[in-house]
């Protein structure tokens, strides 16, 4: 699907249409889930449906069209840090911090890494690895001042060698 | 390195678009057939819808375009409805001028988990929203009821 036919269809759901609804998310739901799984892990499937449907309930206020998957990341990564915190509170478990990106444990098992991490270091390993952001955008996708990203970042990966090391 | 991905499976995908559309409500059961078996009955529009929605009297397909139709229905009082249609295996939906409709199925082991959404598009939809979810709620069970019969009845 090119940029115009989405916008399109970004425009027809934004006026109601079922239809024009559905191929959207036909269109969202790959990028929703490849967000939301690093972040939420086993509560990623609860935490995609919640992410769509935070996104198709905001739609009416997207003002850009072309800007509709940057602003869905936004809302997914706000709905997966959510889910995954409310789930955190059912389920609690040993946090850790962040590794660097060429931490070496990264290739062996990105799952048990992920597992040891708060859903907010989750999110900004996602955002940083995966999407490719530097921290500056990690911040704006947050929400969140660089300063605290770059100390996050810092204290994170002084925490993760040493739980390691142990 | 592999990242953890998710997939949202058809039953979620309804419920998101049952949040979506003012007043419209899903309703899901899990019946005790195949997925294939199913969904087989789902897909035949034609000859099995107006068996489970009981105000359709006939649904001819005119047009056909990968998972894209065109059909239009007659209702026992008459009226005639165009709908363009989305239909692959484990999801359907179903948009004419004034009604939304859409089915979604997932296999379950040896039974299916199946949803019903029933939506109507009026002007003012949203403030309509709470009327409009009075009906959906009466319609999509009894559609819900009336298809698993269909299904049951395709086993015997």
């Amino acid at each position: 699907m090119d940029d115009r036919e989405l916008a399109g269809l970004v425009v027809a759901a934004q006026r109601g249409d079922g239809l024009a609804m559905a191929e959207l998310l036909d269109a969202l739901a790959p990028a929703v889930g490849r967000w939301c799984g690093p972040i939420a892990l086993q509560d990623a499937p609860d935490a995609a449906q919640e992410a769509l449907i935070a996104v198709f309930r905001g739609l009416k206020g997207l003002r850009d069209p072309a800007a509709l998957f940057g602003w869905a990341r936004a809302i997914t990564v706000r709905e997966a840090v959510r889910v995954a915190r409310r789930a955190a509170r059912e389920r609690p478990a040993e946090l850790a911090d962040l590794p660097a990106p060429d931490d070496p444990m990264l290739a062996v098992d990105v799952r048990d890494v992920l597992e040891r991490l708060t859903p907010e270091h989750r999110a900004i390993l996602m955002l940083r690895d995966l999407e490719g952001f530097d921290e500056r955008s990690v911040a704006d996708a947050l929400g969140t001042p660089v300063g605290t990203v770059k100390s996050r970042l810092s204290r994170a990966r002084d925490n993760f060698r040493k739980g390691w090391g142990r | 390195m592999s990242w953890p991905v998710t997939e949202l499976d058809a039953i979620r995908r309804l419920r998101v678009l049952g949040a979506a559309v003012p007043g419209a409500v899903v309703a899901e059961t899990t019946i005790d057939a195949p997925f294939e078996q199913v969904w087989a009955v789902a897909a035949d529009l034609e000859n099995e819808l107006p068996r489970y929605l009981r105000d359709v009297r006939s649904l001819h397909i005119t047009r056909t375009d990968g998972q894209r139709l065109e059909a239009y229905t007659r209702g026992y009082v008459g009226l005639r409805a165009r709908f363009d249609i989305v239909l692959r295996p484990g999801w359907c939906v179903m948009r004419s001028r004034f009604l939304l409709g859409a089915m979604a199925a997932v296999p379950d082991s040896d039974r299916t988990r199946f949803a019903f959404l029933a939506g109507v598009h009026v002007p003012a939809q949203r403030i309509a929203a709470p009327a409009l979810a009075a009906i959906g709620r009466r319609a999509a069970p009894r559609a819900l009821a009336n298809f698993t019969e269909r299904v049951r009845l395709t086993q015997a």
